[in-house]
């Protein structure tokens, strides 16, 4: 069982292109743990704005009556990857880790693979 | 002849002057405490914050639910494993040393709680804070184990004043936080997730938000989200405590009685 910053800390040193990384709790938009990021990209804000992201899917799904839930989303621009993996932890309680990767370093497929591992070592 | 003269003005403080020396600062006191590093409890309207030189290691308010409720209403920890106690901070402290539960997931949980307290606790207050020097128990006794995460003064109230946009942003009407809650009846009601269902069905006219939220053993604020949303999208309405206005004196006037026979008999058509 990894605590909450040694696992955000595996994402950044582990997965090849990292730049940032956040937990966020899905309802209320706050970061409970970031790492990375820079003064021109902030986590917090990228956190509570992707919080919209995950609630704007999920309606859709619902209108549609999908049943599945979802494991992860991927955004990519022009220079980035950026990876949001919703946690089905013991607590239920909405979280999802949000990554976001250099696009001409990262290695999308591995990404997602140390991702899953980071998310079932979380254990939350 | 006397001279009267007028008397200098008294010296009245420039709360605009204070507001700009201190953007976004939601208690002058705190900011003033956290500055000078203070040890002890302080205590507000509408709930408590423990600090430990100058950083918020716990906070408690009787709107939110503690972690006790937290953990232990969708059994991430057995109710009977919990150290049945008032002080929380003491019982967590234990739980950590028995390995009860994996310290990321109590660190979240811990995390989640502290926020959301603070949330209220630092809401805007008709009294002024009181703050008790001292020791706080939140710190454990030293040695055991690494004790959790303090949280920095002003991350707590960035985030509280962000929690505040937020509710803002999906309902600006707040009337519904506090009041009992009934249900309105759209004519075409969207549908809702099943979250917001659980507790829109808790709905019925005398249990509050905070009430539903111990009840569903959710953080408060997790749940003002939720209601705010319902109470737009107008599945619910905050029960009107004041009595509604006294009906109008019957109105004699012709042309008055025109008027609203015209308007009875627009609307019936």
């Amino acid at each position: 069982m990894a605590n909450t910053e040694t696992a955000l800390k595996e994402c950044l040193t582990s997965i090849e292109g990292a730049t940032g990384v956040a937990l966020v709790d899905y309802t209320s938009g706050m970061a409970l743990g970031t790492m990375g990021g820079s003064k021109s990209f902030d986590l917090n804000v990228a956190a509570a704005g992707n919080t919209d992201v995950i609630r704007a899917k999920m309606r859709t799904m619902e209108h549609l009556g999908l049943k599945g839930e979802i494991e992860d989303i991927l955004i990519t621009l022009s220079n980035q990857y950026h990876l949001i993996r919703l946690l089905k932890g013991r607590g239920g309680n909405g979280l999802f880790l949000y990554l976001v990767l250099d696009q001409s370093r990262a290695n999308l497929a591995m990404a997602r693979h140390q991702l899953k591992r980071v998310e079932e070592d979380l254990e939350v | 002849m006397t001279v009267v003269d007028i008397p200098p003005p008294l010296p009245v403080r420039d709360r605009t002057a204070l507001h700009e020396r201190a953007p976004g600062a939601l208690s002058p006191m705190l900011t003033r405490l956290a500055e000078e590093r203070a040890t002890g409890v302080l205590v507000r309207e509408h709930g408590t914050l423990h600090l430990a030189e100058g950083r918020v290691v716990h906070a408690e308010s009787p709107l939110a639910p503690g972690l006790d409720v937290l953990l232990t209403a969708r059994g991430t920890l057995d109710a009977a494993a919990w150290p049945w106690t008032d002080d929380i901070p003491a019982a967590t402290h234990r739980l950590l040393v028995a390995g009860l539960l994996p310290r990321g997931a109590l660190e979240l949980c811990r995390l989640g709680a502290l926020y959301d307290a603070g949330y209220f606790a630092l809401a805007p207050s008709s009294t002024p804070g009181r703050f008790r020097y001292g020791t706080t128990a939140a710190a454990g006794p030293p040695g055991a184990v690494r004790p959790l995460r303090a949280v920095p003064v002003t991350a707590l109230e960035r985030e509280t004043l962000r929690r505040r946009e937020l509710l803002h942003r999906i309902w600006p009407d707040p009337s519904a936080d506090g009041a009992p809650l009934i249900r309105a009846d759209p004519v075409a009601p969207p549908p809702v997730t099943p979250r917001q269902r659980a507790v829109l069905d808790r709905v019925d006219g005398v249990r509050t938000a905070p009430q539903i939220a111990r009840e569903l053993g959710r953080p408060a604020f997790h749940t003002l989200v939720d209601v705010r949303r319902l109470a737009a999208a107008g599945l619910l309405v905050p029960r009107n405590t004041v009595p509604p206005p006294p009906p109008l004196p019957p109105v004699t006037d012709p042309d008055i009685a025109l008027l609203k026979r015209l308007r009875d008999a627009l609307e019936a058509l």
